[in-house]
Formats: structure tokens, sequence, C-alpha cells
């Protein structure tokens, strides 16, 4: 679903991201871990032709669209619907004066899914909203009466209703409490079980990654410093700051279960 | 979430800070600039740059059109135009610096320190200043001019009285979110004085708003002490002040233009340079306002 | 112990958000643990004397805060807040000095020199301002303004929670080796097992578990705790549990727990007391069976 090769983000002529090699197959996911001014939100971004003034060469294929030379009309079509963007505090790009039930139909019409009858999109959205494990009623609230857990998982529920193949996420869980992250991840984590979506997850936490990746990208000052497999990569870190970060990362006593 | 699909950015870490400047500097805003020190420097300048004296009469050189002698022409009694703007706009200019100079000091002081106090210290001041905003501002600079002596001072006092309430407000709103950041609490935890805390951490971080604010009311005021000058309320003979021009000329409109016209360009144009100069302020100074931060 | 909190109520305007804590301020760091909204932020704020309790005492030695000799307490007890608690207009040099004692002026210089390397600092970021430093740096700054006045007491407000995990794993260093007390508030609790020997759990404004970090992480008697602990990711391990259901509201009476809680039973309707279990206190009537292990029951 996403293929990238020989990316190369710069701002006036300052690389901040270089990655040669970037593959996230359909129920794949692939995590992108680093530090503040690593380049891996730039590099997810870029997926999405999000970075406007940046110099990029490379070739980015998602979900079969060139997106460095697409028209903004194809950009827009893969955009929201085939691709989903989920961003650490997602209430701020709610509009707030809006339902969020209102807000899911406008953007399934707006997308032309559910054939615009209100029959079949209630049922998309029936649906949606049940897979994130959402109670329905939350179509009726408005953002701000919403958690920030919620809210993230109602991001989530309205990348399915609209369809998405591919879900790219900057910090999702990073704004929220350690029991709903929990939850949110459970959620991506079925997601990718049951629908197949592809996942591309930005993350600076090591552990939390290492739950739910299946390949990892360490980045590093716009680098990618150490890549493969997540079980490979925790078990035998070969880059010098991967294994800084591994030990970085404090334990918690007492096994879990 | 389309809002955020198609990419207002949240994340502060991955989008660098040249992003939510404008991208190219104002053009609006360097206009205004360029204009306000031309009518700056005009009135500091007006008696070197002015051809003929202030209030200067030419009872033979009633009411001549523009011409090389007389750029934007003369008035009724034969003074020519061009100097008098540019000595009106000494006077234009002094009741925008006064009103707002004492409007700023007033309202930022009670502003700041009721921001900063809140609770019954707060309610007494805001409660004060409703009380002005009640009044309509026209109306009671109106009454005022009407009571005291027609005069520049009276002018700026009536519109000073009227104008300092809004930068209580702004002040106090500032002040009190500037009072729940954690440096303020460190400051307190410290132990210093409120007085002193408000002085070194509250007014310094509160005042950028409030500079913005000040460059867009300076047209406001121009335009307010023009309209007592006009009602006869404000400067008066032989003092030369742009509303007064008007004034004077209005009757004059339809057969010799120019007595008017150009006074009220000049209000018009400095108005005009204050506001695009204030917009341009705000959208470099406070990133989040404005389109620059909306990613297309 | 400098400072002890007796049933105190806490609040803004007149709805309570802290509940009759009761917590003493022990030796070998304190840990206050809770996710947003549990009202560690304002225990924390009552501790540094930033907010008057609605009910109850905090206690300063054998006086009351109310009564206690002010300027005493400020060099006590010093506020180490995130980062960005450096005025972003003032030189860091400045707002160091600000901590110094008045007519200190002359070896101020000098003095913010030292407290700069203390922290592990360039004295020559002194002349810089805030934005021109990485966030690791600034808590740094942080934390060497709050060292000027020699406090006995360090209230750390999620001292490392913005910073990267490296960053993060070095100002832990830091603190580590620090004289002054510790009460530490955060949501992390590997953070609070590396800084703290005490801790106490809160939610919904009470404190529901208190004892020595260790046990409590190892082995929770409250089912809050529990999911808390359960709920961090571990490298390689599982994924993180999600127990109950997160979002639901704590009601008014009874355990505030209750809705969320997989051993909930009737008995819960009713507000359970802390109670003295093994080598700490708990409030829940379960403990007993959350200490056994047990994670199902009937859920209400």
């Amino acid at each position: 679903m996403i293929e990238v090769r020989d990316l190369r983000v710069r701002y006036g002529g300052r690389l901040v991201a270089d990655v040669p090699e970037l593959d996230v197959g359909a129920g794949e996911c692939v995590a992108i871990v680093g530090e503040s001014g690593s380049g891996k939100s730039t590099t997810l971004l870029s997926l999405l032709g999000l970075t406007p003034d940046a110099e990029i060469s490379g070739q980015v294929r998602v979900c079969g669209v060139e997106v460095l030379t697409a028209s903004p009309r194809r950009l827009r079509e893969i955009r929201g619907a085939r691709v989903a963007l989920v961003m650490q505090s997602p209430q701020a790009a709610l509009s707030p004066a809006t339902r969020l039930g209102v807000l899911m139909r406008r953007a399934l019409k707006l997308h032309g899914v559910g054939n615009g009858s209100a029959k079949g999109s209630a049922e998309i959205m029936a649906e949606a909203v049940a897979a994130v494990m959402l109670d329905p009623e939350i179509l009726t609230r408005y953002p701000h009466e919403v958690s920030g857990g919620q809210a993230q998982r109602f991001a989530l529920a309205l990348a399915i209703a609209l369809g998405a193949e591919v879900i790219l996420a900057d910090e999702p869980t990073s704004a929220l409490d350690v029991t709903v992250q929990a939850e949110v991840v459970g959620v991506l984590r079925r997601l990718r079980a049951e629908r197949g979506l592809a996942l591309l997850l930005v993350s600076h936490d090591l552990a939390l990654v290492s739950t739910i990746a299946d390949r990892v990208l360490v980045m590093k000052d716009g680098a990618v410093v150490e890549s493969g497999p997540a079980a490979r990569v925790l078990a035998e870190p070969r880059h010098p700051y991967t294994r800084e970060l591994l030990e970085a990362v404090l334990s918690v006593p007492g096994a879990s279960l | 979430m389309t809002a955020g699909k198609d990419g207002v950015m949240a994340s502060a870490e991955a989008v660098p800070l040249r992003r939510w400047l404008p991208r190219v500097p104002d053009r609006f805003a360097a206009l205004g600039a360029v204009l306000l020190v031309l009518v700056v420097l005009s009135a500091i300048l007006a008696p070197w740059l002015a051809p003929y004296p202030m209030g200067e009469l030419r009872p033979l050189e009633q009411l001549r059109p523009p011409s090389g002698a007389h750029w934007f022409g003369t008035d009724q009694v034969g003074r020519d135009v061009f100097s008098q703007i540019l000595y009106g706009g000494r006077t234009s200019l002094f009741i925008a610096v006064a009103v707002l100079g004492v409007s700023a000091v007033v309202g930022v002081t009670l502003g700041v320190v009721a921001g900063y106090a809140g609770g019954w210290l707060r309610d007494v001041i805001m409660r004060v200043t409703d009380v002005f905003l009640a009044f309509p501002a026209l109306l009671l600079s109106l009454a005022m001019a009407v009571v005291l002596q027609p005069s520049v001072n009276t002018v700026v006092l009536a519109i000073a009285v009227t104008w300092w309430p809004w930068y209580t407000r702004l002040a106090a709103s500032m002040a009190a979110s500037i009072a729940t950041r954690s440096y303020v609490d460190a400051a307190r935890c410290l132990g210093v004085p409120a007085p002193l805390i408000i002085l070194r951490h509250v007014l310094p971080n509160s005042l950028t708003p409030v500079l913005v604010q000040l460059s867009l009311d300076a047209g406001g005021v121009i335009l307010t002490s023009a309209a007592l000058s006009y009602l006869g309320l404000g400067a008066q003979e032989p003092t030369a002040e742009w509303g007064l021009m008007v004034q004077q000329g209005q009757t004059l409109f339809t057969t010799n233009w120019w007595v008017v016209t150009f006074p009220g360009l000049a209000i018009l144009v400095t108005a005009f340079a204050f506001n695009v100069l204030g917009e341009g302020l705000r959208n470099a100074l406070d990133p989040r306002s404005g389109t620059a931060r909306v990613v297309k | 112990m400098i400072l002890r909190a007796e049933r105190v109520t806490l609040g803004y305007g007149r709805r309570p958000v802290v509940h009759e804590v009761t917590l003493d301020i022990t030796e070998g760091g304190v840990g206050l643990i809770g996710e947003s909204g549990s009202g560690k932020t304002t225990l924390a704020r009552a501790f540094l004397g930033l907010l008057t309790p609605m009910s109850g005492n905090i206690w300063y030695g054998d006086q009351t805060l109310k009564k206690a000799d002010l300027r005493k307490f400020r060099k006590d007890v010093q506020p180490v807040f995130q980062a960005e608690a450096l005025d972003p207009r003032m030189r860091i040099g400045t707002s160091i000095a600000e901590a110094l004692p008045r007519g200190s002026r002359p070896g101020a210089k000098q003095r913010v020199a030292e407290l700069l390397e203390q922290v592990g600092l360039d004295p020559g970021l002194a002349a810089r301002r805030p934005h021109q430093l990485s966030g690791g740096q600034r808590q740094r700054v942080v934390i060497a303004r709050a060292l000027a006045v020699d406090p006995r007491l360090l209230i750390l407000d999620e001292p490392t929670s913005a910073l990267d995990v490296t960053v993060q794993a070095r100002i832990l260093d830091l603190l580590a080796s620090l004289d002054a007390e510790r009460l530490l508030i955060t949501h992390n609790l590997a953070v609070v097992e590396r800084l703290c020997r005490t801790s106490h759990v809160l939610f919904a404004g009470r404190v529901v578990e208190s004892g020595p970090t260790r046990d409590l992480l190892a082995n929770p008697a409250h089912p809050y705790t529990r999911a808390l602990r359960d709920a961090v990711p571990r490298l390689g391990g599982p994924p993180p549990e999600a127990t109950g259901r997160a979002e639901a509201v704590p009601a008014g009476t009874g355990c505030p727990f209750r809705l969320r809680c997989p051993l909930a039973v009737p008995e819960c309707e009713r507000a359970p007391e802390p109670r003295d279990v093994e080598s700490r206190q708990v409030a829940c009537h379960r403990a007993e069976d959350v200490l056994a292990g047990a994670s199902g029951g009937p859920v209400t």
C-alpha cells in the first residue's frame, strides 16, 4: 500500500528526512521511531504531499498514486478517503460547533460514500463506530464533550467509514493517559487484523511500538539508522543509537499477566 | 477530522517554525509602515516642508484650485491647503498619541492588576470598566466636549475617557492567562511579591496584543477626533486640524472640491496606514491568527 | 517529614476535585501517581501553598500553612515544573537570579554560574533566552533555579514528560542525585519507580492505594493500580491491557472506580474506607482478591 524509494525531504537546502526504503503492505504495521527533530513526522507528512515548503525527491507511491507527481485532484482522492491521517490531538481538527454524527455524515457525502442515501450512510456509520468500540450515542455529542481517547477513536471510525485502506498515525496516543492509550492501541490492532488495514505509526515510544509493529525504522537527525523486523531490532540492536534508545526505556516492575 | 486531513497541523514538532510565519513579508503592512513614516515625517518637518507658514491668510488668493504655487489649492480665506494639511498632521498625530498613551497607561495598569489579582479586586475594576463601556463612546465624548471648552486637550480627554476600558479588558484577559503560566507560579513559590511579579512577568508578556491593538486603534482615534472637530467640538481656529478643515470646507464640496477632499484623504490614508500596520503586526506576532497557519 | 496533608479537600470555585486526602511527605521520595483529572496537580499546588484547601490542613512542621512563616516555607519547598516554566522573555541568568535572596546581587553572577554547572550546563548559557535552549537544557535550568534557595523539598510536577526518552533518562539521573527530598507528581509509573520509595495512587481526587512503590507496582492491591500498571506497554511484551470501560464517569457516591472495575460487586455502592492490607493502605472492598490475582467477577 505504501512504497517509498530514496525519499529525501529538504527545507531550505537542509536535509530533514532521508528514507531509502519504506514499504507497508496490507495488514502490516510499520513504525518509525525517533526523537524530536529526527524527521519521522516529516516523512509521514510527505506521504500525503503535506510538506508544501519542502523540496522533495524520490519515489512515493501510496495506494497506487505517485504522490510526488500527482495532480492536486488525484491527491485529494487518496487523502481522507483511502488514506487517513491520525494526529496527536484530533479534537483540535474537529469543528467545535458540529455534532460528531453530522460531521461524519458530511464527510461521507463529500467523498460519495454510501451512495448519498441516508439509510446507507447510517449503516456505514453505525458499523464504523462499533468497529472502534464506541457507544453510538457519541454521534450526538459535540467535540468538546468527548475525551481525548474517544476523539482519537472517532477519528479512526471516520477513517473506516470512508473506507480507508491505509492509516498514517503521528503519535496517536502520546497525549493520552496510559489506560486510554491501551484502548486505542487495542482498536488499532483489531482494525489491522480484521480489516487488513496498513498502518504506519510514528512514535517516540519504543516500548509501545514493540507491542504492535511488525517492522521498525529508527530515525535520527533525518537519517534511518536502523531498520528491520521489530523483534530483531529490539532483541539485537545493531546501531548504537538504537541501543541508547532501548536503554532509555524505563521498565515497570511486575510482570503483566 | 476532514480539516485535519487537509492539513491543519497540530504537531508542532515536525513543522518548521518558518512555515508559521508569513511566507512573503506582508506587503500591505509594509505599505502601511512606509505611509506612516511619510505622514509622521511630514508632520514633524512641517515648518520646513510647508511652502507657506501656518495659518497665513492670503485674501487675494481665495479658493484657488490646485496649481504649481498651491499644490492642493487654497481655502476660502486663502490659506494654502497643502501647508495646512502638513501642520494639521501634527495636531492629529498628537491627539492619537496622547489618547492612546493615556488609554494604554491607565487601561493596561488596571488591566494587569485585575487579571493577575482576580477575586474581588478584579470584579471592582471590571465593573467600573463596564460602566464606562456602557456609554456610547461618541456620545460621551460629545457631552464632555460640550461641557468643557472645545480644544485639542478636550478632544484628547474626551476620547481617552471612552477608550481606556478596551485596554483594561484586553490586558486583563491577557494577564489572567499569563497568571496561570508555570513561570508565574514558580516566581510565586520563590516569594516574589505580587507587584514585582506583575512588573517582571505579567506585564511584559501581556504587551504584544496591546501593541497590535494600539496601532489598530490609532486610525480610529484620528477618525473620532476628526468627527469631534467636524462637529465644532474639537480643535479651534487657528489650530490646523484635519477634521476642522473638512468641516470648514464642507459647504464648498460641490464648487471647490479640493478644500475638503485633501484633508479627507489625509485622514483616510493615515487611518488606513495604521490599520494595515496593525494587521500586519498581529499576523507577524501571533502565528495562530490569520491564514499563515493553514497548510494547503 | 516536612509537609503533611490532613483530610484536605481542594477545588476551584465550589467544585471539589480532591476529596479528603491525607498524605505524608516522607523520606526517600514520594510519588503521586494519577491520570489526567485525578487531581494530582491540584494537590501539588496545595503543597506549594498556591491553593488554599476548602477544608482540612496542610501541615508544615507543627504549624498549618496558613499560620506558618511563609518566607521560611518558600526557602524550604520549591517546585520543579515542566520545561516551559521559564519566562520566555527573560534571559536564563535573570530567571535564575530571581531566586537568589535579595541583597546577594554582587555575587549573583557567580552563583548563577555555579548553579548552572551543578545541573550540568555551560555557565555561558546564562545570557541566552529559553527558546534558544533545547527542552532538556530548559528542564535543567528549571531545576537550577529551584536549587538556588537550597530547598529541603522539591515538588516535581511531570518533570520529564515533555522530553525525549534519552533526555529523560539523563534528567532522572540528575534528579536522583540531588540531596533534597522529593514529591513527584506524574502519570509515568517507571519514573516513580526510579525516584520514589513510597507512592500514592490517585483516582478521581481520592487516594486509592498507598505504600512502598515496589510493592505497589509488583503486586497492586487496588484494581485501578493494577489497570494502570498493565496498561503500560513493555518492550517486546504483550500488547498493553485495556481493562474495564475506561471512559465511564465516576459516580458521586460509592467507590469512584466501580463503573470501570472488573471486580465490582454490589458492596461497592458503599464508599470503601482506606484500610491496611499487607504493606499498604487500600481503599477497596476486594483488595485481598486483587492481591490474590482475581481478574474477573461480576461487572455491574
